[in-house]
């Protein structure tokens, strides 16, 4: 155990060092920020560039439209830059080769897997609530809540969604020892979620609903059982692609 | 210009951490690059204009992909 907490720390000291956590903290709050300003600002933007004289009918932004923009921004932004950020996590150790001392003097090999993906998870949890608190508190200040419905619920399925891309990251990370290799896995499993999705039977499982649901589940369009599935097949399909990458490091020459 | 004042005034709790944050992110990366004059590509004018004028995208591709490492080494 101490030697797991040991890696552990050390990914930390690294991923501070690499000025992550900073990018982490910035670019997230931004983002938090980001979202209920748009919703509100939008309105105003029409108003001034649309020509002289035009009747223009925008309603007033509500709690709900700041949410969209959270559904819209934080998946496409914050996840790509998320998986950019930490798509490089055991390609650079498998290149500079900075692992072999460790393994050689006994660290076990499923603890540098787990280790790092502990970090990945802690970041991903990190630049979540961060993102997540920043536009609730905003949107709870200029606006009335109690439209929207199931705001945690909704959030937590996207957060879900993000764990298991980082984890198929982590997995093609690992498998082509190159940063090119996790993100292109990555790319190819979203390209694949999403052609899935063209068949609209497969929505009570395909993962990919925890990203396209949630702005349906605010308004209470979409039940909440429904997610239960994809939810059920995104944590299994994690924890697949996590004892994948394991059993194959345990076999990877280095 | 009043109606101005007053949509400014409106949206200050939203401008003045944003501007904040991409000030303090910009100057950040600014003294990197001058401090640290090793890069993976490019030179250090090129770092500063991407650093300086690219909001938040410019200082993640910075510290992401041009940031040499700390020995000052640089990678081909």
């Amino acid at each position: 155990m101490s030697a797991w907490l040991g890696f552990f720390k050390k990914e930390w000291t690294e991923s501070i060092k690499s000025y992550k956590l900073l990018l982490t903290i910035l670019i997230f709050s931004v983002l938090g920020i980001l979202n209920p300003f748009t919703a509100k600002i939008t309105p105003a933007i029409m108003e001034n560039f649309m020509p002289e004289g035009t009747v223009l009918n925008l309603p007033e932004p509500t709690a709900l439209d700041s949410w969209l923009q959270f559904y819209k921004n934080f998946p496409q932004m914050g996840l790509f830059i998320f998986i950019l950020l930490f798509s490089t996590m055991m390609s650079k150790e498998l290149e500079k080769g900075t692992l072999v001392i460790l393994l050689t003097k006994g660290l076990r090999r499923s603890t540098v897997i787990t280790a790092k993906f502990a970090t990945g998870f802690s970041y991903w949890t990190l630049a979540f609530m961060l993102t997540f608190i920043i536009t609730y508190s905003y949107t709870e200040f200029y606006w009335d809540q109690t439209i929207v419905q199931h705001v945690f619920l909704a959030a937590g399925c996207v957060y879900v969604f993000g764990l298991l891309l980082f984890t198929i990251t982590l997995w093609g990370n690992t498998y082509f020892a190159s940063a090119y290799g996790g993100l292109l896995v990555t790319v190819i499993a979203v390209i694949t979620l999403f052609i899935i999705a063209i068949f609209p039977e497969t929505a009570s499982w395909n993962p990919l609903q925890l990203l396209t649901s949630p702005p349906q589940m605010l308004t209470g369009e979409v039940a909440l059982k429904e997610m239960r599935t994809p939810c059920i097949v995104a944590i299994s399909a994690l924890f697949v692609f996590l004892l994948a990458t394991i059993l194959h490091f345990n076999k990877k020459r280095l | 210009m009043n109606t101005d004042l007053e949509l400014l005034i409106e949206y200050l709790p939203f401008i003045i951490p944003l501007v904040l944050l991409q000030f303090g992110l910009a100057i950040f990366s600014v003294i990197h690059v001058i401090r640290h004059p090793h890069y993976r590509f490019g030179n250090q004018v090129m770092w500063l204009l991407i650093v300086l004028f690219i909001q938040f995208i410019g200082p993640l591709i910075y510290f992401i992909a041009g940031r040499g490492d700390e020995d000052g080494r640089v990678h081909s």
